[in-house]
């Protein structure tokens, strides 16, 4: 590889740099992202997809099983659709029914599982599930596109690509559980098969074969309805169809649990960034693809449409860059010197906003898959943060000095810095977000205030002696147990904090939200507020079908089918 | 809630975590409870039976967070017990800490959560002796590779043993070993079966849970109408 690890330590992007949260909240996804990652995986193995079952009605309604055969063992999606009143659909946690409801099941599941699951799928949260269940998730039908595909399908037509495009998807997840929750897997029970390995393959294999049982089964209504007339969908439709996703808090409270994980996945992504900007010459051909992304993002700005104000601004000015990028680099003189990626990625850093800033990062990245993917490997992790109690006290204070600056500089004496605060709801166990003085529940705030615990132990370290070690300072003080754990990881570990104050009046969840949609690989965030947003997940990449086409792995950035005649 | 259920590795992490912060315990020693929990959960335990009796023993001011350090080592408030939640904690961080090879802890509630701490952290060549207020005698030995025994005098459950002075000490330092029933323990072989079977738990999990409970909010109109942003019906 044309790449030194020295240089490489010396492109790293700092982490008080890039774990900030306007920065993390202007993510896009990257070729190291899971479902690339994943969608590659399947390509070169060469999964086999099997529908096995589907009794489903006129309506659509029934139990439908879609299996992926991995070189080694099989994983099947079961799928309960329902008919449910309007007024129930909700994206909620709180919701109760759903339209279509799933698990994935590993292995072929029996006729006795599925009798087991049908009971239990339905009610989601309600029902309890097993060590044989991976993943448990719901969706709900796009009330827009659903019942409109089927009807176009049935008499023999194709949808209309601007209306599929306006939406995205046929059906919406609105939660996909995994890693032991409702008596489901653990991790650690698949963690060290290959295709398991790395953070969230098993879920975001779910959500592949949601995607292509929502597909699957517009058609099916529709061959029901129409008959020999009906028409199935044409293979780039098909293509360019997503699975849309809503997303609140949950993920939030998982991002600031999981410090070792998101260091690891940080590490990787900068990493690769940082071998390509060390590039003193360019790959043969990279630069010719970075260009033709180029366009390719051009029209995918345009066709990014949502209502929110703030993200609307923000996409209109990222246009206007991107247009200003692709004239600066039309500049031969701008690409010809040496490190000429490291050159991109310095004009788009002294120059536009965050938001191209990372469009960027992913842009550049994107045309070297042999430099970079073997960093996707390394996206997980099995260590748990220790408690270090031999370390001197000293010590300690030179890491909060050193890596909590961020978090000491800010004065939590003001109402705005202690403006919010995060807890469980009893309903459903709902993540919420309270605001102190006016929501109950400050008492069971969950333990989510880094900046200001750190704070706190920083006040308290001040009057001690750096002579005793932080086992006998824990002795005396085991409230600060939990931050000082968190604060010994981050010596070893600098990516795993996000440097902002999680409290604070003008904190946004929204940008925790899509910095981890990012790095699944999602796109077309859509914000529905500062607490949740709407998303697609595999726009553009390739069904089933379509894996072992060459191109299987240039679906970043898409862009909506030409309508055909 | 059934007489028994099943559970995941990921709840008891969960659910025992907010159980610990539910009876006022610091967030970061409840998290080393809820990690000595699926430990024992990773050894055919069901957990909930011997914490429910540390949390229960906490809630009603029976035990005591309260510690002190001597010479000799760990004690709590004379009139209370040593809860195991903090006892564990500190007796970890001084063997691993400070490299000592002997400690005393009076009085501790739940003796086998100290035994789990222990285990989580993967000790090798330690071993834990007490004899509980019942006059009952138990000896963890901690071996390599996740071997470890348990020897006891008594048909009493370990997971009841109750208001102990534990000695932990080195392996090698023995003296006589206890004469009694001996179990033996693979942790790995023993968490390759739960991890396909999942966690067992009976009648002591309603209590866990009430406990974990308290960690959650009360939900009003105007916090589920506007604490998680969406809005409660979906028409797009």
């Amino acid at each position: 590889m044309p790449f030194s690890a020295k240089l490489d330590e010396a492109m790293m992007r700092r982490p008080e740099q890039v774990m900030r949260l306007d920065r993390m909240g202007s993510s896009f996804p990257t070729r190291l992202s899971f479902m690339r990652a994943l969608i590659r995986r399947m390509s070169k193995e060469q999964w086999k997809f099997e529908k096995l079952r589907q009794d489903v009605d006129e309506n659509g309604f029934g139990v439908s099983v879609y299996a992926a055969h991995t070189p080694e063992r099989t994983y099947s999606l079961v799928a309960f659709t329902q008919d449910i009143p309007a007024d129930m659909r909700t994206d909620r946690v709180i919701a109760e029914v759903w339209d279509a409801t799933f698990n994935l099941f590993d292995g072929v599941p029996t006729q006795g599982d599925i009798d087991y699951l049908a009971k239990n799928t339905p009610k989601q949260e309600g029902g309890r599930f097993r060590p044989s269940e991976l993943s448990l998730a719901r969706a709900n039908k796009s009330l827009r596109l659903f019942e409109y595909i089927v009807s176009s399908l049935a008499d023999g037509k194709q949808p209309d690509v601007d209306l599929v495009a306006s939406v995205g998807y046929i059906m919406r997840t609105t939660a996909v559980y995994g890693s032991g929750k409702f008596g489901c897997a653990d991790r650690a029970k698949i963690a060290d098969r290959k295709e398991c390995k790395v953070s969230f393959h098993m879920e975001l294999l779910a959500v592949y074969l949601i995607r292509w049982f929502t597909i699957d089964l517009v058609e099916t209504i529709a061959k029901q309805r129409g008959g020999s007339k009906a028409a199935i969908l044409e293979p780039n439709i098909r293509q360019f169809i997503g699975v849309g996703n809503s997303t609140g808090l949950g993920m939030a409270p998982f991002l600031l649990k999981h410090p070792v994980l998101i260091h690891n996945w940080v590490t990787a992504k900068e990493t690769a960034l940082a071998r390509v900007r060390s590039l003193e010459t360019p790959i043969q051909g990279s630069l010719e693809a970075f260009t033709e992304s180029i366009k390719q993002v051009v029209q995918h700005l345009k066709e990014w449409r949502v209502a929110d104000e703030i993200q609307s601004a923000r996409i209109e000015k990222l246009e206007a860059e991107v247009g200003q990028l692709t004239h600066w680099c039309g500049d031969e003189e701008n690409l010809i010197k040496p490190y000429p990626w490291n050159g991109i990625y310095q004009f788009a850093e002294d120059n536009f906003s965050l938001e191209c800033q990372e469009m960027v990062v992913s842009l550049v990245i994107e045309p070297h898959g042999a430099l970079v993917d073997d960093l996707a490997d390394a996206m997980f992790s099995t260590t748990v943060p220790q408690f270090e109690a031999g370390m001197s006290l000293s010590k300690l204070k030179s890491i909060v000095k050193d890596y909590y600056a961020w978090a000491t500089s800010i004065d939590f004496s003001l109402h705005e810095s202690q403006y919010h605060f995060w807890y469980y709801s009893e309903d459903k166990l709902e993540p919420r977000f309270g605001s102190k003085g006016v929501d109950d529940g400050v008492d069971q705030e969950m333990p989510l205030a880094i900046g200001r615990d750190a704070d706190d132990l920083n006040e308290q370290l001040k009057t001690a002696s750096n002579d005793i070690t932080v086992g006998e300072f824990a002795l005396q003080y085991p409230q600060f147990r939990h931050i000082i754990r968190r604060i010994q990881n981050t010596a070893l570990r600098p990516y795993a904090e996000v440097q902002d104050n999680l409290l604070g009046e003008k904190m946004r969840p929204l940008d925790l939200l899509r910095f981890k949609l990012a790095f699944f690989g999602a796109s077309k965030f859509d914000p529905k507020s500062d607490l949740w947003t709407r998303i697609s997940m595999y726009q553009g990449a390739p069904m089933p079908d379509q894996l072992s086409y060459a191109d299987h792995d240039d679906w970043a950035f898409p862009i909506r089918p030409k309508q055909s005649v | 809630m059934p007489a028994q259920l099943t559970i995941s590795l990921n709840e008891i992490l969960f659910i025992f975590t907010r159980a610990g912060f539910g009876v006022n315990a610091p967030i970061g020693i409840s998290e080393d409870f809820a990690r000595s929990n699926m430990w024992l959960a990773e050894n055919g335990f069901d957990p909930s039976m011997c914490s429910v009796a540390a949390l229960d023993s906490l809630d009603e001011g029976k035990s005591s967070l309260v510690i002190e350090r001597s010479d000799g080592g760990l004690s709590g408030p004379s009139s209370q017990y040593l809860s195991a939640l903090q006892a564990s904690v500190s007796v970890l961080d001084i063997i691993k800490g400070e490299q000592k090879s002997e400690l005393t802890i009076t009085n501790v509630d739940s003796p086998l959560l100290v035994v789990a701490a222990l285990g989580a952290n993967q000790v090798e060549g330690w071993k834990v002796c007490w004899c509980d207020e019942t006059g009952a005698n138990f000896q963890v030995s901690f071996m390599v590779n996740d071997q470890w025994t348990v020897i006891s005098d008594s048909s009493s459950a370990i997971e009841l043993s109750k208001g102990a002075t534990m000695q932990v000490s080195l392996l090698d330092d023995i003296g006589l070993a206890l004469k009694g029933n001996t179990k033996r323990f693979d942790s790995g072989t023993e968490k390759a079966k739960i991890l396909q079977t999942g966690v067992a738990v009976r009648e002591h999990w309603d209590a866990i849970y009430a406990y974990f409970s308290r960690c959650l909010v009360k939900s009003t109109a105007e916090s589920r109408a506007s604490g998680a942003g969406a809005g409660l019906v979906d028409t797009d």
